[in-house]
């Protein structure tokens, strides 16, 4: 049984009474994107809140490196080396940039590496360093973007969590985001990555899962569930017209 | 009539009214920063401004300690009970969705402190006269006693704190973030209960300073609290929750609007006007006359 870095076994979770996910188990290894897929409303966000420690499963188990994620805290999670960007970006608009990336480094873990982390975010979107001292309400779409994932980046994290990063962008931007993904991830970041952009994130994913009402309709590699016709047909068929036919998944 | 317009009385109003305003202005602050992080309307701010007029008061009446130097022991002491107001009162209920509850707790803390004071100390006026107190400069015209000028010198050395405080400390930054999205505070490793003790402290801190001026400069009992708490909210209705600078600013823009009122009128005419402009500030500019911004939640 190889060790993954997160692992979340059999997980229900529910709002009230309405149960949002049932008997979700899903896993990501390090090193990986791994990719959750599915149409609004599937429980995408539900898992990464859970596992984020905002809302808390009523049954399962997430342990990640081993730890149980069960009892804790938002910020203890975070601490623990889970970063989460939230669906939305959620920043805070009335913060500069920079107030923005020095709360990305709040946890002590993070603290130490502050001025390393900072350097690195720049190099990685120097747009931000000409905007430090611009309030990030004022940052155009895909500039917020940028920062909401240079924050989560500011806690050096082991695990990176990202909800429909690509939402609201222009395709070039949308683009770019994916490199962008890429990119990190050939930096050791290992990548959870919650998208309804499928046909992106399946090409880039090691590893995907297909949510479908809080349930795992299908799980395999990103380039099988990619030519998988089911989820041809189910989500990129009625979507990009006719799916392409050669496997041209190029990574 | 004429003699209404006197520029020398006009500038004594004015001052008078801006030091009044200042004394609504940190209150407001204090309610900013309670509000804002925990989003509770701490009613009771004003009975506890009261409770701290009292203790300069005694320590001053009793002790023969001077209200200036006993400026620093008041404050830490009110460091100490916005902590345990925290830990004692609102940690559950700041947590929950329906304000109802902690709204319902600093309702019930007013009437209990406005009530214990009256017991106590009987509701007869108190006011803290020091023997250099009316010593007065003429600047202008104008009649500026001491009292007035070391009031409105704290209330401006206050502000400035807070200011400081909220822009260049870590801590701080965490409470404004908190203040605008605290669920994404939690996302980046904030501890949701440590700011809001930093908050809470902060704001009866403030209260102990409104309190000192409000000794010295008015005679005061302890049925003033709740016109100073709704004065306040006033205030910060026209400011703007969240900015500091704001808050004062509006504070000094109600004094001014109820000493002239005061001054022109009456008082009871300068309250109905200050309720009117509450009422208009509500309906046409509910996110403050200087545009502030709307808050999550």
């Amino acid at each position: 049984m190889e060790n993954h870095l997160l692992e979340v076994k059999g997980v229900d979770v529910l709002y009230g009474d309405v149960q949002a996910v049932w008997d979700l188990s899903i896993h990501v290894d390090e090193g990986a994107i791994v990719a959750l897929v599915g149409a609004n409303g599937a429980g995408k966000t539900t898992l990464l809140k859970t596992i984020s420690g905002i809302i808390h499963a009523k049954r399962g188990e997430i342990l990640f490196s081993g730890k149980s994620l069960a009892k804790l805290r938002p910020q203890e999670v975070v601490d623990l080396g889970i970063s989460h960007v939230p669906e939305g970006r959620r920043l805070f608009s009335t913060l500069t940039v920079l107030e923005n990336l020095k709360l990305g480094a709040y946890p002590p873990r993070a603290r130490p590496l502050f001025d390393k982390s900072l350097e690195r975010a720049y190099r990685l979107f120097p747009v931000l360093k000409e905007r430090k001292n611009q309030m990030a309400g004022s940052l155009s779409g895909g500039e917020q973007q940028m920062l909401a994932i240079a924050r989560a980046l500011m806690a050096h994290p082991d695990l990176l969590m990202l909800d429909e990063p690509s939402l609201g962008l222009s395709p070039l931007f949308v683009r770019a985001m994916f490199e962008l993904i890429f990119t990190l991830n050939s930096q050791e970041v290992t990548i959870l990555l919650v998208e309804q952009n499928i046909h992106q994130a399946l090409k880039i994913a090691h590893q995907a899962y297909v949510l479908k009402t809080g349930k795992i309709a299908m799980s395999g590699r990103g380039e099988e569930l990619l030519a998988n016709s089911e989820v041809q047909k189910a989500y990129i068929g009625e979507r990009w017209g006719k799916p392409r036919t050669t496997s041209s998944s190029s990574r | 009539m004429l003699k209404y317009f006197s520029v020398g009385l006009i500038a004594q109003v004015l001052v008078n009214s801006v030091l009044l305003g200042t004394m609504y202005g940190i209150t407001a602050i204090g309610l900013s920063l309670i509000f804002g992080t925990m989003r509770i309307v701490f009613i009771a701010q004003g009975a506890v401004i009261v409770f701290f007029g009292y203790l300069c008061y005694w320590l001053f009446t009793l002790f023969g300690i001077d209200p200036y130097l006993s400026l620093i022991p008041v404050v830490l002491a009110a460091l100490l009970l916005g902590t345990a107001f925290y830990y004692g009162l609102f940690k559950e209920v700041a947590a929950l969705k329906d304000r109802i509850g902690s709204l319902l707790i600093a309702v019930g803390l007013m009437f209990f402190l406005e009530n214990f004071m009256t017991i106590a100390w009987t509701p007869n006026p108190r006011a803290v006269v020091t023997s250099y107190g009316f010593y007065a400069f003429k600047l202008l015209g104008i009649n500026l006693t001491l009292t007035r000028l070391i009031g409105l010198l704290i209330a401006i050395l206050a502000t400035m704190g807070v200011y400081i405080f909220l822009k260049k400390t870590l801590i701080g930054t965490a409470v404004r973030a908190i203040s605008e999205d605290s669920e994404a505070s939690t996302l980046m490793g904030v501890n949701p209960n440590r700011v809001n003790i930093v908050a809470f402290a902060i704001g009866i801190g403030l209260a102990a300073v409104a309190g000192i001026n409000l000794a010295t400069t008015y005679s005061f009992d302890p049925a003033y609290g709740f016109d100073i708490a709704i004065k306040a909210l006033i205030a910060l209705t026209l400011g703007g929750i969240g900015k500091v600078h704001g808050a004062l600013l509006g504070g000094i823009l109600l004094g001014l609007i109820e000493g002239f009122g005061t001054y022109f009128a009456s008082s009871e005419w300068a309250q109905a006007i200050c309720f009117l402009v509450f009422l208009l500030a509500l309906t046409f500019k509910p996110y403050g006359l200087f545009g502030g911004t709307s808050q999550k939640g």
